[in-house]
């Protein structure tokens, strides 16, 4: 089982960082420190947990039916159902005087509960598990795979989706159905449907495809709580010479991206060598925060976990994470456009996940 | 995290309805003394940001600042591109990109000397970055929580919201429709029939849990696994429609017995007075439907940042009645000649027609 192989080695990091508590916040937002801990995949309200050195986890939900999911989903574990969350477990850390108490991720730990931080010596240890998040384990590396086949399959389904007269929101209803139905817990996808005035991706409108409109999508779907991403465009319609030549410049980037990818680099290598190939066409300052959020970022049981891969980042990458390489930005001509793959990282370079073709795709105008 | 569709519709929440929420919490803060209020919101504690002013984040989190008068400032970690998105979804506030919202936030109001005390939307769950940045910010400033505040806000639903919610209701009961056409036999299949059905009637977000096997476990899950479904299942439908949630719990039977169970809630609903007792109200129903017995009930609404959320239940009864116009989820357990049976459906005290 992933979860048990994943707690043993919190529980024995935990032994060699001296830690004999750790406490870690959850949301269905970021949920990704609290299923580590205890493979619960929250979805309504929010949870602590404490862990032991001992592998004793004990999972503190305020809403009653995620008591009865996380005792469905993770039986090994204590769950308590904690309608007064901050109360209980503050009364919990009363318990706890003279350990070795640390916390993640700090920054979104409740404010009660941080306020404590001092009385109890908790230290912030949200690098601790970042590193263990980042660094998988086969079976996570294998999990990830298998997600990433379905967003190659779940990307098929979007496609087949696109035609003339549908709203962005059908595309989405789609693609969900297709996940719900075939092991996809949970997906993050996001969307852009238009021309030279999209500027990037958001969660759909109500827009109209219409011929000619470039759709962009990243679907990133979640199987056993790890995520993978995909990152295409399709063009409603038979694509222009320009959104042509746009998208062998995304290839030609993404490619360069993760042709550097392998044990030792850092992020920002990864990220030059994608941002070079725009440079290289007079279109670096499509590179920047103004028009682009990230080159690409890690996977895991986050949809948009560390390492980001940005020019000033200078994270080591390392064999046994995951990754996608995703130049996405703005283009003057044809509008945002999207391309990534996901890469597992090896010793000497890395695994390509995806499976889908890198074409920029036409569908039925 | 919401990938259905998100927009704001003028018609559906006109900017008077939200001026008037604004107007209504200003009140509020001046009766009680407070000179500024502080509202937190993510993708999974959206609600009363949205409240106020019609936006529900996709991602990521973000603080509100709503000053004793002028624009809402809303100051987001998202970058600047997305700010035109939130734009369109936000017709009041005054967008602020920053890296630290916290910090944005304390040097506001540390910057107008008229602040004093500021109260907080559930002071005690404020992520504490965002506490910490804003305080350090702000040293002088005294902090009150404000979740019983916004929370009294809530107890009485305006048209708009009705009509929002009436509208997530009606893609609720459809969406539950999917269970009766036989077109799944198992729950991944069922839950992934649902959410289509929902969401290509434009539901924001949907959460689809399922107890394929009622007799064996009355636990409902979200499912994507082709678990059989057998004689006797519930699904549960979790669905917004423009950042307003209802829940709508149905008990599937193969050989329809559930309909007597069903009929019977469907007068509940209706009945629920203001100023009576839940649990005595539900005591009441329940003795009149024959060969019934409760096993436990809970009612849930949206009071601060968190869709939806227990208000009292069988364990925890509450200390106030229901008020008139209030917005309740009602979830009634009960076991009906000898079998299981659940429901859950939205209401508004004293208007048995929504």
């Amino acid at each position: 089982m992933i979860a048990d192989e994943r707690r043993n080695r919190l529980t024995e990091a935990m032994k060699d960082a001296g830690l004999d508590v750790l406490l870690v916040y959850g949301n269905a937002w970021q949920g990704d420190y609290l299923r580590y801990a205890s493979d619960f995949g929250i979805l309504e309200g929010q949870a602590l947990a404490i862990v032991r050195s001992d592998g004793h986890v004990t999972l503190y939900v305020d809403s009653a039916l995620e008591a009865d999911r996380a005792a469905l989903d993770c039986p090994g574990i204590e769950t308590v159902l904690a309608p007064d969350l901050v109360g209980e477990v503050d009364l919990a850390l009363n318990r706890m005087s003279n350990q070795s108490v640390g916390a993640a991720p700090q920054r979104l730990l409740p404010r009660r509960i941080a306020a404590r931080t001092a009385e109890f010596k908790i230290t912030d240890q949200t690098g601790f598990v970042d590193r263990l998040l980042m660094n998988k384990l086969d079976s996570e590396i294998t999990a990830i795979r298998n997600s990433a086949k379905l967003a190659d399959a779940g990307y098929k389904v979007f496609m087949q989706a696109a035609r003339v007269g549908r709203a962005d929101y059908e595309l989405v209803a789609e693609a969900e159905a297709f996940f719900r139905a075939n092991g996809v817990d949970d997906n993050f996808q996001i969307i852009g449907v238009g021309g030279v005035e999209v500027k990037g991706m958001a969660p759909p409108s109500g827009k109209t495809l219409k011929r000619g409109d470039m759709v962009t999508t990243e679907l990133t779907p979640c199987v056993d709580g790890y995520y993978a991403q995909i990152c295409r465009t399709l063009v409603v319609g038979e694509p222009t010479l320009e959104q042509r030549g746009a998208h062998a410049l995304w290839r030609e980037s993404m490619e360069a991206g993760i042709a550097t990818v392998r044990d030792g680099v850092t992020a920002a290598d990864i990220a030059k060598a994608e941002n070079d190939v725009f440079r290289k066409y007079g279109l670096g300052k499509y590179t920047t925060s103004e028009f682009t959020r990230v080159r690409g970022h890690g996977m895991g049981l986050f949809a948009d976990t560390k390492p980001h891969i940005l020019e000033d980042v200078t994270t080591r990458i390392d064999a046994g994470m995951a990754l996608i390489v995703h130049p996405n930005t703005y283009h003057p001509a044809v509008g945002y456009m999207v391309l990534g793959d996901g890469v597992a990282v090896t010793k000497d370079g890395c695994e390509v996940l995806t499976g889908t073709a890198r074409e920029l795709f036409s569908v039925a105008g | 995290m919401r990938r259905g569709l998100m927009g704001w519709n003028a018609e559906e929440l006109p900017v008077a309805a939200l001026e008037a929420r604004l107007a209504r919490l200003r009140a509020a803060m001046a009766k009680t003394g407070m000179d500024a209020f502080i509202i937190y919101t993510n993708n999974t504690r959206p609600s009363a940001v949205t409240h106020v002013t019609g936006f529900t984040p996709y991602w990521s989190d973000a603080l509100m600042l709503v000053p004793k008068s002028g624009a809402p400032v809303f100051a987001t970690a998202l970058s600047k591109r997305v700010s035109e998105w939130i734009r369109t979804t936000d017709p009041l506030s005054e967008i602020v990109n920053t890296p630290k919202p916290g910090a944005l936030m304390g040097e506001r109001l540390a910057k107008d000397p008229s602040v004093k005390r500021v109260g907080v939307m559930e002071y005690d769950t404020l992520p504490a970055g965002l506490f910490d940045d804003m305080a350090a910010a702000a040293p002088s400033v005294e902090w009150t929580d404000g979740t019983a505040l916004f929370a009294g806000l809530r107890r009485e639903v305006d048209d708009a919201e009705r009509g929002l919610l009436t509208r997530a209701d009606v893609m609720a009961v459809a969406a539950l429709g999917q269970a009766l056409t036989g077109g799944a036999q198992d729950a991944g299949t069922l839950a992934g029939l649902v959410e289509q059905h929902a969401r290509l009637a434009g539901a924001e977000e949907t959460y689809i849990a399922v107890a394929p096997d009622l007799a064996a476990d009355r636990r409902l899950n979200r499912t994507s696994q082709p678990t059989p479904l057998a004689d006797r299942f519930v699904v549960r439908a979790s669905i917004a429609y423009k950042g307003c949630w209802v829940r709508r719990t149905r008990t599937f039977v193969k050989d329809g017995s559930a309909a007597k169970a069903d009929a019977w809630f469907a007068d509940v609903v209706r009945s629920i007075e203001a100023g009576k007792s839940l649990a005595e109200q539900i005591a009441a129903k329940v003795g009149e439907l024959s060969g019934a017995s409760l096993t436990g009930w809970t009612a849930e609404s949206c009071t601060g940042s968190c869709p939806l959320s227990a208000v009292a239940s069988a364990r925890f009864p509450g200390k106030e009645p229901p008020a008139n116009g209030q917005f309740l989820v009602l979830t009634v357990e009960l076991t009906i000649d000898g079998a299981p049976w659940i429901g859950a459906a939205p209401l508004i005290v004293g208007r048995p027609d929504f």
